[in-house]
């Protein structure tokens, strides 16, 4: 029994190795970084690695950051789980906020109900954005990590034009919509943080899709599909539709990102309120390695990174620009996969 | 006798499995020798040349190459110690002509910056001239007989100067005429000094091609015996520790036979193409019969296979399974209407292989397994524990089955694919680089599938093969039917003589199936 444990936990750890290299690396970075670029080092070390953890401020407003990066996170392992890519997140978060936003402000006659079909209006539009890009693949094999950027990209233009045109709310000096019903609002979690019950939906969110993966026979037939198409078709799967359904799943999940973004901390569409998180949640995935358990200690170092740096510009004198250098350090090593096959390497004969 | 190869003592285990694949392995090869290295899949044959050609590292062990103790770390260290090895799967650029292929990573230049196709070419002939080769340097490869890419892989290692040959299964594709020719090859590479390494299990090639042969069980090496003093049988009895003769029972086609597939002058063009993949092919397979497909591949074999996979359409005729029209429906519905098939290409096609051995056993019947909305994780478990037990595959449920031997995963292939059969079953290459106990247990599956009433359709380049199981074969040649004989019929003609069909020199003429 012992033996069998061991079986299961080695290889677990092998594949675990190369990650926690990525993430010792990246942190001797910012050490490095430190020590070059700042006058006070120690100070700046300090407040990077110990400020996010200090107060209830910054510790929430961190957990609050790794929200939409969960859900992004979720939505990109879904699609590359099938053998898809959705580059179009940014369009995808920030398009399901703003619909998700207009909704709720025209559905607040219905209370709790307009409250749950603003939110899947808004989820269901970036899934749509994101299918679209899938059912171009199917029909005529466009690369839809092509069109899904092109489309976010042009989402993004469109979007930016609405919130600062027709739906821009006059009485405030921010270029933003009018903002939510404050019933709508999720509550918050220690304040004065940013943090809101939005972080319970995002860990259901990680447990839906583990779930719908693993556990059903959709998920099953979308992962072998990603694993090798071809026997997939061979084994008589309806190949086609794990094209279009990951891609909508996935933008779906960007969307709800947007929409609890929303309702949990900025409950307006802000102008430009969600650039980078579409690319931050692509990170998170593959740090994560696409499985959606992991994806919530890749988000959350992700946006320990960020609050770290932060907090570092905040007390310090360094930039923030030193949070961007170590992220791409990490999304650079994970993408070349070099590190993470390091310890795989020799185990299978070649 | 000047030594090539010395290995002392090797030792190499898999971690992952704790599996023992050499095990204080002792290795000789003469200089200017052809040896073959013989035992059944997963006794540790292609292990020890994979840690000879620096593919795999080893605990223990010490390797002389030319007399002189060497750490191979790497294939690149072995290129420069003139040790080459040409893969069971091509590694060829398929767009690439022979040249480009031969002479990737040290290109000839023009003025130092650009690829001088021209001297490509001349450089390459030359190799090919000097050593008979049936090639020319500047054919693409997609165009290029299974064999004729195998020679460009010889070629790749003869330029780079290599003089220690290892070749993994050399045969296992080729035609009795690509044999010969092979086998002459090799016995000027030999002539010329070069010694080589033949990975096989074929007792008939190491008769016919080897100085010594060396055999393999289990990870251990069993001795190496001079190729004449020992016969078939005796190498035989140490490859298996038992000796195994392919008997399969045939049965005639009895009145209860009906036909459940058929093909009406099925033909399949490609694109760009003037002469048809498939040219007007008729057949009808009958229940409780083998119906083989013979031919040398290029010829249409792996064209009808995918038609009846579902995975190209035709362009015109008819498929009909017990009369109802199934022409291109896809694959997703033939499998509906009832189609088991296991594939030539069982690592692509038939198998997922980072999935589990549960994952790949349910693909396509995974609604079977549904228990409130959810997959049923137990028995699927169970299920897939008791068709491992059942088809003695060496695997569990979890782990993927890209971990496992080649015929394991063919067991567990046929596992699933005989699970789901109803009436009819499509085997493709069933046996290829499978050893001689698993072939037998191959065999011995379709047979009885016969016996239950099935229609089983073999379509196969083995001869051998052919001639043990089919009750009927048709031969195809450049994609249309050139003979058809019963299985008796073809048991009482000579090898040479199908191999005329095979080849289109002999042609029966339309005679009816």
């Amino acid at each position: 029994m012992l033996e069998n444990k061991n079986k299961k936990v080695l290889p677990t750890l092998r594949e675990g190795a190369g990650s926690l290299l990525i993430v010792l690396i990246a942190l001797s970075a910012v050490i490095a970084l430190s020590l070059i670029l700042s006058k006070n080092p120690g100070k700046t070390l300090g407040y990077f690695f110990l400020g996010p953890l200090q107060s209830r401020y910054y510790f929430g407003n961190m957990l609050n950051s790794a929200i939409p990066l969960i859900f992004g996170g979720l939505g990109v392992s879904l699609a590359m789980q099938s053998g898809n890519f959705n580059l179009g997140g940014e369009g995808q978060i920030y398009g399901g906020a703003l619909i998700t936003t207009l909704c709720t402000i025209y559905f607040a006659p219905l209370g709790i109900v307009g409250a749950l079909l603003a939110l899947f209006a808004g989820a269901s539009t970036a899934g749509a954005l994101a299918g679209f890009s899938g059912f171009l693949r199917m029909k005529w094999n466009t690369s839809e990590l092509i069109t899904s950027f092109l489309i976010s990209n042009a989402v993004l233009l469109v979007v930016n034009y609405l919130i600062a045109g027709p739906f821009l709310d006059p009485s405030t000096s921010l270029i933003a919509t009018r903002k939510i019903p404050e019933t709508f609002r999720l509550s918050a979690l220690l304040p004065p943080s940013n943090l809101s019950t939005a972080l319970f939906f995002a860990l259901v969110a990680v447990i839906t899709v583990h779930i719908y993966l693993y556990k059903t026979k959709s998920g099953y037939e979308l992962r072998m599909t990603g694993l090798n198409s071809r026997f997939a078709k061979y084994g008589g799967i309806n190949t086609k539709k794990f094209i279009v359904l990951p891609m909508f799943l996935s933008g779906f999940l960007y969307g709800l990102g947007g929409g609890f973004a929303i309702y949990g901390t900025y409950f307006a569409s802000i102008k430009e309120f969600s650039a980078g998180m579409g690319w931050n949640g692509l990170a998170v995935a593959l740090i994560a390695k696409n499985k959606p358990s992991a994806v919530i200690p890749a988000a959350l170092f992700f946006a320990y990174i960020e609050a770290g740096a932060r907090s570092a510009m905040l007390h310090s004198d360094v930039t923030f620009e030193i949070a961007a250098i170590v992220q791409s350090i990490v999304f650079f090593l994970i993408s070349s996969e070099v590190l993470l096959t390091l310890f795989e390497k020799k185990r299978r004969p070649a | 006798m000047e030594l090539a190869v010395e290995m002392l003592n090797i030792t190499k285990t898999y971690p992952e499995n704790n599996l023992r694949a050499n095990d204080g392995v002792d290795f000789v090869l003469r200089k200017g020798e052809i040896l073959c290295l013989a035992g059944e899949n997963g006794a540790g044959k292609t292990t020890l040349m994979k840690v000879l050609y620096g593919l795999e590292d080893h605990e223990e062990g010490t390797i002389k190459i030319r007399g002189n103790q060497e750490n191979i770390s790497s294939p690149m260290v072995a290129n420069r110690l003139g040790i080459g090895m040409v893969h069971q799967h091509f590694m060829l650029v398929e767009d690439f002509t022979v040249a480009q292929n031969v002479l990737m990573g040290i290109e000839p230049r023009k003025h130092r910056i650009s690829y001088d196709l021209k001297k490509a070419v001349t450089l390459v002939n030359e190799v090919i001239e000097r050593h008979h080769f049936s090639i020319e340097a500047d054919m693409v490869v997609r165009n290029l007989t299974v064999g004729q890419k195998q020679q460009v892989e010889i070629i790749k290692m003869l330029y780079r100067d290599v003089d220690i040959l290892i070749l993994d299964e050399p045969t296992s594709v080729l035609t009795e005429q690509e044999i010969e020719s092979l086998f002459s090859t090799f016995r000027q590479l030999a002539k010329r000094g070069k010694s080589l390494i033949l990975i096989t299990h074929k007792l008939r090639e190491i008769k016919a091609i080897s100085d010594r042969v060396s055999v393999m069980r289990n990870g251990k090496m069993l001795g190496t015996y001079e190729t004449d003093e020992v016969d078939e049988r005796q190498i035989s009895a140490l490859m298996m520790g038992k000796s195994i003769s392919f008997f399969i029972e045939h049965t005639k086609k009895d009145d209860e036979s009906r036909p459940v597939i058929e093909g009406r002058k099925i033909t399949v063009l490609r694109q760009g193409q003037e002469r048809p993949l498939l040219n007007g092919l008729s057949f009808t397979a009958y229940s409780k019969e083998i119906l083989g497909f013979a031919g040398v591949s290029g010829n249409g074999l792996g064209v009808l296979e995918a038609v009846l996979g579902g995975f190209i359409p035709t362009f015109d005729g008819k498929v009909l399974h017990n009369g109802k029209d199934i022409t291109n429906i896809g694959t997703a519905l033939l499998r509906k209407q009832g189609l088991a098939y296991v594939p030539s290409d069982r690592l692509h096609i038939g198998s997922s292989l980072k999935a589990t051995v549960q994952e790949n056993i349910i693909v396509g019947e995974s609604g079977s397994f549904k228990k409130n909305g959810f997959l049923d994780q137990k028995r699927v478990t169970k299920h897939t524990n008791d068709l491992l037990q059942r088809y003695s595959a060496k695997a569990t449920a979890q782990m993927p089955i890209g971990t496992l031997s080649g015929g394991n995963i063919q067991k567990v292939i046929l596992a699933r694919e005989i699970e789901r059969y109803r009436d009819y079953i499509v085997f493709s290459e069933p046996t290829w680089g499978l050893d001689v106990a698993s072939s037998q247990f191959v065999y011995e599956q379709i047979a009885s599938l016969r016996d239950k009433g099935a229609a089983v359709i073999l379509i196969s380049s083995n001869l051998d093969e052919m001639l043990t199981i089919a009750d009927r074969i048709i031969i195809l040649y450049r994609g249309t039917r050139v003979a058809s004989f019963s299985g008796d019929e073809a048991r009482a003609l000579s090898k040479e003589e199908i191999g005329e069909y095979m080849l289109g020199i002999r042609n029966q003429g339309d005679r009816g199936a």
